[in-house]
């Protein structure tokens, strides 16, 4: 007789979205984190896109642990001189769901409490050091040299993922399948950050993704600067395998290039950073080579539920569906014998956008971290428009002639722009 | 552009005197070619001093960011227990 039907080790989206919903289904359940209070050592961007949380917490979208509701989207490549964006803006975000900007360190502590209040029990501050393993079999995890039993694991432990590597779940990614995150929050008026981004109410927000073709020694690395009530959350998400060949600078000193570049800088202005934070993002999609076996599943970061194109940057809404699906997954198989092997949770993970996406998407990080996007279209298209919109008091071009003779003058940067184009629209 | 010394002091920490959770294999670190964990540690942690690698883990914020940098198998990255380590308050 195991102690908990299940024990949950990590109280990410994950974690805690799986704890609800079997805490809500008469599961006994024990939610485990390494932090205290739990999710105090937590980050991400971050905007929770779509409404997955909504399957867990029906009334979600009336809690105040959200920032702002996303209303203005915006895609924009930063030259050293231009900024060129995308800012999209639509009342229609009513109807098409967007996402809310969150903190993580106060939601995730709202979400463990959910859990908490749906019935299972949170342990914050207890490290589990491995999952206990008998007969190829998942028993419960090891913490402290003791085992603590239950008939299933689900892990969740986010992007850097000790115990899967411990428990030889999961390889140590190598420079592709990882970024690093690094990102502060600056705290700002509400009204000051509700007029600066042109925000219809204060409860509206404002979240752009950036291409960083600017950055010293041709670092690659991406932006990304959302609004929350009071705060910005500001960071780059940057390419280990740059970093590591260019060896001489700072992954610190990236986000503060970032913040000092001349059209960033205003919007952060008499702001006061009042945190720093770093986290690995997982790149590449799916990141084990099984999300389950013989007595447990594996949810979120740790399996590389990430997405990123450049247009977005999702991974919360992964990990809130993988952790729902995993609960589920434990529920089809509870109380039929002693058969625990989760092959139905890859199988109903499958009929979800979480792993089509994995799918789908596979290999796109290599047009995301591609020079074509980083350097050779940012550097086009900062000429074009310079073209096009500035006044010499010569004759006016076509425009496709402008962008040709733009292309042309940059075609020493990447001699197969057009496989490059077309791998990407392709991919995209 | 503001100082990472600055940055840190922001945090709060719950520090674990008596266990450090990374630890690095100093003969490994004297013969390294590159010190791609100076310019890869978001914290600082790591630094040369005379040309010799210091490593200091109050600091770290636990991201295992150099447990994927060091490809020498300097660095064993284990997980901060008893909830010491970095405590966030926004995340």
């Amino acid at each position: 007789m195991s102690e908990f039907d299940v024990i949950v080790v990590g109280a990410g989206p994950a974690g805690a979205s799986a704890a609800i919903r079997l805490a809500s289904n008469k599961v006994n359940v024990l939610l485990v984190d390494r932090a205290d209070p739990p999710g105090s050592k937590n980050v991400s961007g971050g905007v929770l896109w779509g409404d997955s949380l909504g399957q867990v917490i029906p009334d979600w979208e009336k809690s105040n642990m959200l920032e702002r509701y996303v209303e203005a989207k915006g895609v924009t490549f930063l030259t050293k001189d231009s900024k060129i964006s995308i800012d999209f803006r639509s009342k229609k975000f009513g109807e098409y769901k967007s996402g809310y900007t969150v903190l993580r360190t106060k939601f995730d502590a709202w979400l463990a409490k959910k859990a908490k209040d749906a019935g299972a029990m949170v342990a914050s501050g207890v490290t589990v050091d491995k999952i206990a393993m008998k007969d190829g079999k998942a028993i419960g995890v090891e913490q402290a040299g003791e085992t603590i039993t239950s008939d299933a694991v689900i892990l969740a432990e986010g992007a850097n993922s000790r115990i899967a590597y411990d428990s030889g779940l999961k390889k140590k990614p190598t420079d592709e399948k990882i970024a690093l995150g690094v990102k502060e929050v600056i705290k700002l008026p509400e009204k000051t950050i509700t007029e600066r981004f042109n925000l219809t109410s204060p409860k509206m927000g404002f979240a752009s993704e950036y291409v960083l073709g600017f950055l010293d020694g041709g670092v690659k690395a991406g932006g990304f600067l959302y609004t929350n009530k009071e705060s910005i959350s500001i960071g780059a998400v940057i390419s280990m395998g740059d970093l590591r060949k260019n060896n001489q600078t700072y992954s610190f000193n990236v986000i503060e290039q970032f913040k000092d570049h001349p059209f960033i800088a205003p919007l952060i202005q008499d702001g006061r950073v009042e945190e720093y934070s770093a986290h690995l993002v997982p790149e590449g999609g799916m990141s084990v080579d099984s999300v389950y076996g013989n007595g447990y599943m594996i949810a979120g970061d740790t399996a590389g539920f990430t997405f990123s194109n450049g247009l977005v940057l999702q991974g919360m809404n992964y990990a809130i569906v993988s952790g729902i699906v995993a609960a589920d997954s434990f529920m089809e198989k509870k109380g039929k014998g002693s058969d625990m092997n989760f092959a139905n949770y890859g199988e109903n993970l499958a009929k979800t956008f979480v792993m089509k996406d994995m799918k789908n998407f596979s290999g796109i990080d290599r047009v995301t971290w591609s020079e074509t996007i980083h350097n050779t279209i940012p550097a086009i298209a900062e000429d074009a428009m310079l073209n096009i919109f500035s006044e010499d008091g010569n004759p006016k071009k076509h425009l496709s002639q402008i962008v040709l003779s733009s292309a042309l003058k940059h075609k020493d940067k990447r001699k197969d722009l057009a496989v490059d184009l077309y791998r990407m629209i392709r991919r995209l | 552009m503001m100082k990472i010394e600055d940055r840190l002091s922001l945090l709060n920490y719950k520090i674990d005197k008596s266990y450090a959770h990374i630890t690095v294999n100093p003969s490994i670190c004297e013969t390294c070619p590159d010190h791609f964990c100076t310019f890869a540690c978001p914290a600082k942690c790591y630094t040369l001093i005379d040309e010799k690698l210091n490593f200091k883990y109050e600091d770290c914020v636990e991201c295992g960011t150099c447990d994927t940098a060091c490809s020498h198998g300097s660095v064993a990255w284990t997980n901060t227990k008893g909830g010491h380590g970095v405590k966030y308050k926004f995340g």
